[in-house]
C-alpha cells in the first residue's frame, strides 16, 4: 500500500500542497483528479522522489521513504511517466531505456540485450517499436510517451504514477492505453493516473481522490459519483455565469491572412506544411489540435519570434499601425520576464512601448500610469506597477497578459491555450474579455488555438483543424466532439 | 539601494578576509598590507591623481562589460577590443601632427573607437548570423589581438630604428595633454566620466536600452515582443567593442604615446570584476573601476613596502567575482531565508502546471 | 630538420590534449570550465615548486594534480552546488590562479626570478619501434605522460561512448532534470568530471614545467588551457577529433619556434595566433555549436 501522510509543499508565498493524505493499495487504478493548479503534479513528484515535501512522509508498504530521492524512491518501487516527456533527445531510444531498468547494472553495458528485452515488453503491451538505432528527436508524441511509459515499466515498480498521459494521445489511441492501464491493475501493481479529464477518471478508476488548491477535498468512487459531481468538488462553487454560446459570425473583411504557410526544422522536418486560411474582423476563429502538431511553433510565427522556410503571413487591415497581439502558451516563460516589475513587463508589447517612447526617449512615469490604469480595468491583484511579475499569482499574471494584449489595441489577438491553469471562473472571465473585443465596436478578430475541444466548441465561430502540421477546415455545422477528435487524430473523412 | 550598494561592500569585506589568510600564509602582514595599498592608492596628492589615472581604462572596459553583460551577452573579450583600438590609434597617431589639436585628439579617438567596434562587431556578428557563442569567440579573438600587436610593433609599425619593439610615438598634436603638471590628469577621465552617464541613459531610458535588458533577462520571451535579436546582438556588441577600443585609444593618447607589447594588464578582465561590483549600473562603474585602480596604483607601493608581488590585486578580483556570484544566487537566498525568516519578494517559481490563483 | 618539429608537435600537443580530454569529460556533462586555464597555470606550479623543494618527481607530479584538482574544487563548488554563470565564474577562477601563482612564486623563489631549475622527466624509448625511421623518434621517444595522454584518447572515448557511466554522464549533458528525476545524481556526476579533469589538467600543467621547460616562469600556460577549449570545440566533442587537433595546434605552436628562429617573411605571430582563428572558422563554417551537448553551460538547480 502506498501511503502520503499530511504532506505538505510550499514554494515561496504559494502553498501547493495543504496537508494531503493520500492511500493506494495494490491492484487498484487510484484516479489523482483536479483542476490545473491544485497541485497533482506537486504530489507526484514528492511520491517519485524529485521533489522533498516540507512536511509529512510517505511510505510505501509500511517503509518510509527517502525524501527527495528519485533514487530511493525506484529503488523502492515507484515510477513516474512526466507530463512533459522526460527523454534524452538526442540519445538513441535503446539509449533512453538503457538509462532505465532493462539494464543489469553490472557488467559491459549490453544495448543490444537490453533492445531485445525492451522490444519484449513492447510486444505483450502491443507498442510498436522504433526502428532500431534511432534518436528520439524525431520520434512523434505518442512514440514518446510510449518509451516513457516503457521506461517506467523497465524498473518493475510496484507503484506506477501517470501524469496526464492521455493529455497528448489522440482520441482513437484512449482506448488501448485505458486497457494497457487495466493490465497492470491486473498484475497486482499500484496504478495512480493524474488526470483531469473527468471522463477516463470515472471509466477507469476504482477509487478517486479530488484535490482542489492543494487541498483533499473528497474521495469518492465512480459508482458514487459522476461527471458533474466531480466537476463541482474541483471548481468548489457554481460559476458565476456560463460563457455564453459563440453567436454565428457575421464577420467584416479579413483581417489575417495565412498563405502557404511552411516551416521545416534544421535538420529538414517540415513542421508547418502550407498552412492556408484567414480570419476576419469580428470573429472568433479556434484551431483545435493535440500538443505537438504544430501550434507552438505556428505561434512562435506569428509572434515573429521565428521565420517561415516560406509563405506568407499578411494582416490585412490598411490601416497604419495595425498590430497583432500574441499571448504564448508558456505564460511564465515567454509571455512575461518575471523579475521585471509590472509595468516593464506592460511595455513589451511593442505598441505600448512606443506609446510611451518619444524620439527614442523612454518615459518611465507614462508606462507606470498606464499600468496602473490598466490594474484597474482589469482587476489584477497586485500591490501595484512596481510590483515584480513574478510575485503575482498564475491567475492575476494571466489577467495581465490579456490586459496587454487588449491595451495595445490590436487588429488580432492570437492565444495559446490561454485558459489552462485556470479555474472555471477566471476561464469565464477570459472567454468574455475574447468576446467582447471581437463582437464589441472594435470588431476585433480572434484566433484561439487550443488543445481544449469544450472551449473551443462554446466560443468559436469557425474550427479548423491542425494535425501534424496541416490545417483543414471543418464544416460550418460539424460540431460532434468524437468526430473532431477523430479528425485532430489525423484520421481521413 | 541601500541593499545593492551593502552587497558590494560584504563581498569587498569577505574577500579582505580572504585575501588575510593568503598574506598570512605567505608570512606577510595582512594589515601591512592593506596599509601599503591605501598608501599607495591615496597617501598623496599625486598618488591620488595617479589612481584616477589608472582608473580610467577601467572605466571604458567596464562599461564595455557592463552593456554587453546586461543583455546577457558574455563578452570576455574587452581586453582584445580595447587592444585592437590601441593598434589602430598608434597606427593613425603618428601622422596627425599637421591637423589642429581638436582634429588630431579626435581622428585619434576615432581610430580606436572604430578599431574595437570592429573587434566587437565580429563577434557580434558571429553570434547573431552563425550562433557562435561570444564567449568563445571574445576569448579567441583576445589572443589573436595579442598577436596583431604582437606583430605590428615587430613589423608594419615599429619604430624607425628597429631598436626596441614599440611603434613610432604619436604626433604631438594628437596626445592629450596634462593639464595640472606634473600630474597626468587628462581630457580622457572627464570622456570616461561623461560616456558613463551616456550610458546610463541608454541603458535605462532609451527604447533600446529596454529591448536590451529585456533581451538580457529572458531572451525566448523577448523574441515574442518583436526585439530584433539578431540586429541587437550586433549592435551591443559593436558598442561594447567600440567603448573598449575607446579605453585603448584614450591610453594610447594620454599615456603611452606608442605601442608595445602587453599594453593591457588585463584591463578587460578586471573589468569584469568592476561591472559585476557596479552591479551592471553604469553610473556604479565609476566608483568600482576607482577601486580597482586604487589596488592597481597600491600594488606597487605594496610590493616595495612588503615584498608582496603586485598579482595579489589579481587574487582580489577573482576573489571579488567569485564572492558576488556565489552569493547572489537563488541558493543563498534560500540558506538567507532559512537564517532570517522569509521575506515574501518574488521567490523560487513553481513549474508552470502548478500555479493556483490568488 | 622535420624529425624535430615533429617530435616538437607532439610535445606540444602533449599538454593541451590532456587538458582538452579532461574538458570534453565536463563538458559532456553539461559544464563549460573556462577555468581550465588556471588549473593548468596552478598544476604548473605546483608540480615545480614541490618538485624542487622535495627533491622528488613523483610528489611534483602528485601536487600538480592536487592543485589542478583544488582549483576545479572552487569552480565545482559555484558552478554545480551553487548553480551559478560558468562563463563569469570560469574566467574568475582562471584570474584567481594567475594572482596565486604569481604570488607564491614571487615569495618562495624571489624578485630574481632566477630561473629555478628541475631535471625534466626522462624520456622512454619504446624498443626497437624507437628505432624506426622517422616514424620512431616520432612516436615512440617520449617521456611517459605523452603516451600515457595518448593512450588515455581513445580509452576515454569508449569510455564516453559505450559503457554506463559515460551514458549517465552524457544524460547530464543533454537533459539534467530528466537525469536527476531517473536517479543518477546530476550533482555527484559533475562533480566527479570536474575532479578527474581537474587532476589532468592539472598533471597537463605539470608536464610544462616538469617535462617541458624544467622550470615556472609567469603565466608558462600562456593560453594553452584556451587552446584545449578550442581543441573540445574544433574536435566535435569526440576523442578522435581531439587527438587530430591537438596534434595540428601542437604543430602550429611548434612551427612558430622554427619561423623566429629562421626570421622569414611569415611572421610567426600568424602561427600563435592559428588555433585561435581556426576554433572562429570552424565555429563559424561548420555548424560547431550544434555538435555540443544540448545543455552546455546552462545552470542546474534541483528544486
Amino acid at each position: 500500500m502506498l501511503r502520503a501522510n499530511a504532506i505538505t509543499k510550499r514554494f515561496g508565498r504559494t502553498l501547493a500542497l495543504d496537508a494531503v493524505d493520500f492511500q493506494a493499495l495494490p491492484g487498484e487504478i487510484h484516479a489523482l483528479v483536479g483542476e490545473n493548479g491544485a497541485g497533482k503534479t506537486t504530489l507526484m513528484n514528492v511520491l517519485a522522489g524529485s521533489l522533498a515535501a516540507d512536511h509529512g512522509e510517505a511510505i510505501l508498504d509500511g517503509l518510509p521513504l527517502q525524501a527527495g530521492s528519485p533514487r530511493a524512491a525506484l529503488a523502492a518501487g515507484i515510477a513516474a511517466v512526466h507530463q512533459s516527456p522526460m527523454l534524452f533527445e538526442r540519445m538513441t531510444w535503446e539509449e533512453n531505456l538503457a538509462l532505465g531498468g532493462f539494464d543489469t547494472g553490472t557488467g559491459a553495458l549490453d544495448l543490444d540485450a537490453i533492445a531485445a528485452r525492451a522490444r519484449s515488453l513492447g510486444a505483450k503491451l502491443g507498442f510498436e517499436m522504433p526502428p532500431d538505432g534511432a534518436t528520439v528527436e524525431n520520434r512523434s508524441v505518442a512514440e514518446r510517451v510510449r518509451l516513457e511509459v516503457l521506461r517506467a515499466l523497465s524498473f518493475n515498480p510496484r507503484v506506477l504514477i501517470l501524469d496526464e498521459p492521455t493529455s497528448v494521445l489522440a482520441p482513437s489511441q484512449l482506448a488501448p492505453f485505458l486497457d494497457l492501464l487495466r493490465n497492470l491493475r491486473g498484475e497486482g501493481r499500484i496504478v495512480v493516473l493524474i488526470t483531469h479529464k473527468l471522463a477516463e477518471a470515472i471509466a477507469v478508476a476504482d477509487r478517486i481522490t479530488v484535490l482542489r488548491r492543494g487541498r483533499v477535498v473528497a474521495r469518492t468512487t465512480p459508482a458514487e459519483t459522476s461527471e458533474e459531481n466531480l466537476a463541482g468538488l474541483m471548481i468548489g462553487e457554481l460559476v458565476a455565469e456560463p460563457a455564453p454560446a459563440a453567436t454565428p459570425s457575421h464577420s467584416g473583411a479579413p483581417v489575417l491572412q495565412i498563405e502557404d504557410l511552411t516551416l521545416d526544422d534544421h535538420t529538414g522536418r517540415r513542421i508547418l506544411d502550407r498552412l492556408s486560411f484567414r480570419v476576419a474582423a469580428g470573429e472568433i476563429v479556434g484551431i483545435a489540435g493535440v500538443d505537438g502538431n504544430g501550434q507552438t511553433e505556428l505561434v512562435e510565427l506569428l509572434a515573429g519570434a521565428r521565420q517561415p522556410s516560406s509563405g506568407k503571413i499578411k494582416l490585412l487591415d490598411g490601416s497604419p499601425g495595425a498590430t497583432m497581439a500574441v499571448i504564448p502558451q508558456n505564460r511564465d516563460l515567454d509571455g512575461l520576464i518575471l523579475d521585471m516589475r509590472l509595468w516593464e513587463n506592460l511595455i513589451l508589447a511593442r505598441r505600448l512601448r512606443e506609446q510611451v517612447t518619444s524620439h527614442g526617449w523612454l518615459n518611465a512615469s507614462h508606462a507606470i500610469d498606464l499600468c496602473r490604469e490598466l490594474i484597474d480595468r482589469f482587476r489584477i491583484r497586485a500591490p501595484g506597477p512596481e510590483t515584480t511579475a513574478g510575485a503575482l499569482s498564475g491567475g492575476n499574471r494571466q489577467r495581465l497578459e490579456v490586459a496587454r494584449a487588449i491595451a495595445s489595441r490590436p487588429k488580432v489577438i492570437v492565444a495559446h491555450n490561454i485558459c489552462r491553469g485556470l479555474d472555471l471562473a477566471a476561464t469565464a472571465e477570459v472567454h468574455r474579455t475574447m468576446l467582447d473585443f471581437a463582437f464589441g465596436p472594435g470588431r476585433g478578430a480572434v484566433l484561439l488555438i487550443s488543445s481544449d475541444l469544450d472551449e473551443l466548441l462554446a466560443i468559436c465561430g469557425r474550427l479548423l483543424i491542425i494535425s501534424r502540421g496541416k490545417i483543414r477546415e471543418t464544416d460550418p455545422g460539424e460540431r460532434d466532439p468524437q468526430r473532431l477528435g477523430l479528425l485532430m487524430a489525423g484520421a481521413r473523412d | 539601494m541601500l541593499s545593492s550598494i551593502a552587497k558590494p561592500f560584504a563581498a569587498l569585506a569577505l574577500a579582505a578576509a580572504l585575501i588575510s589568510i593568503v598574506l598570512a600564509a605567505l608570512g606577510a602582514s595582512p594589515l601591512g598590507v592593506f596599509a601599503a595599498l591605501g598608501e599607495g592608492a591615496f597617501g598623496s596628492w599625486y598618488a591620488c591623481v595617479d589612481t584616477v589615472v589608472k582608473s580610467t581604462p577601467l572605466v571604458f572596459t567596464g562599461l564595455a562589460v557592463a552593456l554587453a553583460f546586461s543583455g546577457a551577452l558574455w563578452n570576455i573579450g574587452a581586453d582584445g577590443q580595447l587592444t585592437i583600438g590601441a593598434i589602430a590609434a598608434g597606427a593613425i597617431g603618428p601622422h596627425l601632427g599637421n591637423f589642429p589639436h581638436p582634429i588630431a585628439i579626435a581622428g585619434i579617438l576615432a581610430a580606436g573607437c572604430l578599431g574595437g567596434a570592429v573587434w566587437g562587431g565580429l563577434a557580434g556578428w558571429l553570434r547573431a548570423r552563425r550562433d557562435v557563442n561570444e564567449v568563445i569567440s571574445t576569448i579567441m579573438l583576445n589572443f589573436v589581438a595579442v598577436q596583431a600587436l604582437s606583430w605590428v610593433v615587430h613589423g608594419p609599425l615599429m619604430e624607425p630604428s628597429r631598436a626596441y619593439p614599440t611603434s613610432s610615438p604619436i604626433a604631438r598634436a594628437a596626445q592629450l595633454e596634462f593639464y595640472f603638471a606634473p600630474s597626468r590628469i587628462n581630457l580622457g577621465m572627464l570622456l570616461a566620466v561623461v560616456l558613463a552617464a551616456v550610458c546610463y541613459l541608454l541603458l535605462f531610458r532609451t527604447g533600446a536600452g529596454f529591448e536590451l535588458r529585456a533581451m538580457g533577462r529572458n531572451r525566448r520571451a523577448a523574441t515574442f515582443f518583436g526585439v530584433r535579436i539578431p540586429a541587437l546582438t550586433f549592435w551591443v556588441m559593436t558598442l561594447s567593442g567600440a567603448l573598449a577600443g575607446l579605453g585603448g585609444a584614450v591610453q594610447v593618447s594620454a599615456i603611452s604615446h606608442r605601442l608595445y607589447e602587453k599594453l593591457s594588464p588585463g584591463w578587460g578582465f578586471e573589468a569584469i570584476a568592476v561591472a559585476l561590483v557596479a552591479r551592471l549600473n553604469p553610473l556604479g562603474i565609476i566608483p568600482a573601476a576607482i577601486l580597482f585602480g586604487a589596488l592597481d596604483n597600491g600594488s606597487q607601493a605594496m610590493q616595495r613596502t612588503q615584498g608582496v608581488s603586485p598579482e595579489l590585486v589579481q587574487v582580489i578580483q577573482g576573489l571579488v567575482i567569485l564572492i558576488i556570484l556565489a552569493f547572489d544566487t537563488p541558493a543563498w537566498s534560500a540558506v538567507r531565508e532559512q537564517i532570517f525568516g522569509a521575506t515574501g519578494a518574488a521567490a523560487a517559481v513553481p513549474p508552470v502546471a502548478e500555479m493556483p490563483d490568488a | 630538420m622535420l624529425e624535430a618539429f615533429l617530435i616538437s608537435s607532439i610535445t606540444m600537443a602533449t599538454p593541451i590534449l590532456l587538458a582538452a580530454l579532461g574538458e570534453l569529460l565536463v563538458e559532456e556533462s553539461g559544464v563549460i570550465n573556462i577555468g581550465i586555464e588556471g588549473a593548468m597555470l596552478a598544476g604548473a606550479f605546483a608540480a615545480l615548486a614541490i618538485a624542487y623543494f622535495s627533491g622528488s618527481t613523483a610528489l611534483g607530479l602528485g601536487g600538480g594534480v592536487a592543485a589542478g584538482v583544488a582549483i576545479n574544487a572552487i569552480f565545482a563548488v559555484l558552478v554545480v552546488n551553487l548553480a551559478v554563470n560558468q562563463v563569469v565564474t570560469g574566467t574568475a577562477v582562471s584570474i584567481l590562479a594567475l594572482g596565486l601563482t604569481g604570488v607564491f612564486y614571487r615569495k618562495l623563489f624571489g624578485v630574481t626570478g632566477k630561473a629555478f631549475m628541475v631535471a625534466p622527466i626522462a624520456k622512454i624509448p619504446l624498443g626497437p619501434l624507437a628505432r624506426i625511421p622517422l616514424l620512431g623518434p616520432v612516436l615512440f621517444n617520449h617521456n611517459a605522460l605523452v603516451y600515457f595522454t595518448f593512450i588515455l584518447a581513445p580509452a576515454l572515448w569508449y569510455v564516453i561512448a559505450h559503457t554506463r557511466y559515460g551514458l549517465r554522464l552524457r544524460a547530464c549533458g543533454e537533459r539534467p532534470e530528466a537525469a536527476d528525476a531517473l536517479g543518477l545524481g546530476v550533482i555527484a556526476i559533475r562533480w566527479q568530471a570536474l575532479v578527474v579533469s581537474g587532476a589532468m589538467t592539472g598533471l597537463a600543467g605539470a608536464f610544462l614545467t616538469l617535462a617541458y621547460a624544467g622550470t615556472f616562469v609567469e603565466n608558462i600556460s600562456a593560453g594553452r588551457g584556451f587552446v584545449a577549449l578550442s581543441v573540445v570545440i574544433v574536435g566535435r566533442w569526440n576523442s578522435w577529433g581531439l587527438v587530430a587537433a591537438s596534434v595540428l595546434f601542437g604543430a602550429a605552436m611548434a612551427l612558430q619556434f622554427g619561423l623566429q628562429a629562421l626570421g622569414t617573411i611569415v611572421p610567426y605571430q600568424l602561427f600563435l595566433a592559428l588555433p585561435y582563428a581556426l576554433t572562429l572558422v570552424v565555429l563559424a563554417g561548420f555548424g560547431g555549436q550544434a555538435a555540443a551537448p544540448s545543455a552546455l553551460g546552462e545552470p542546474y538547480r534541483r528544486d
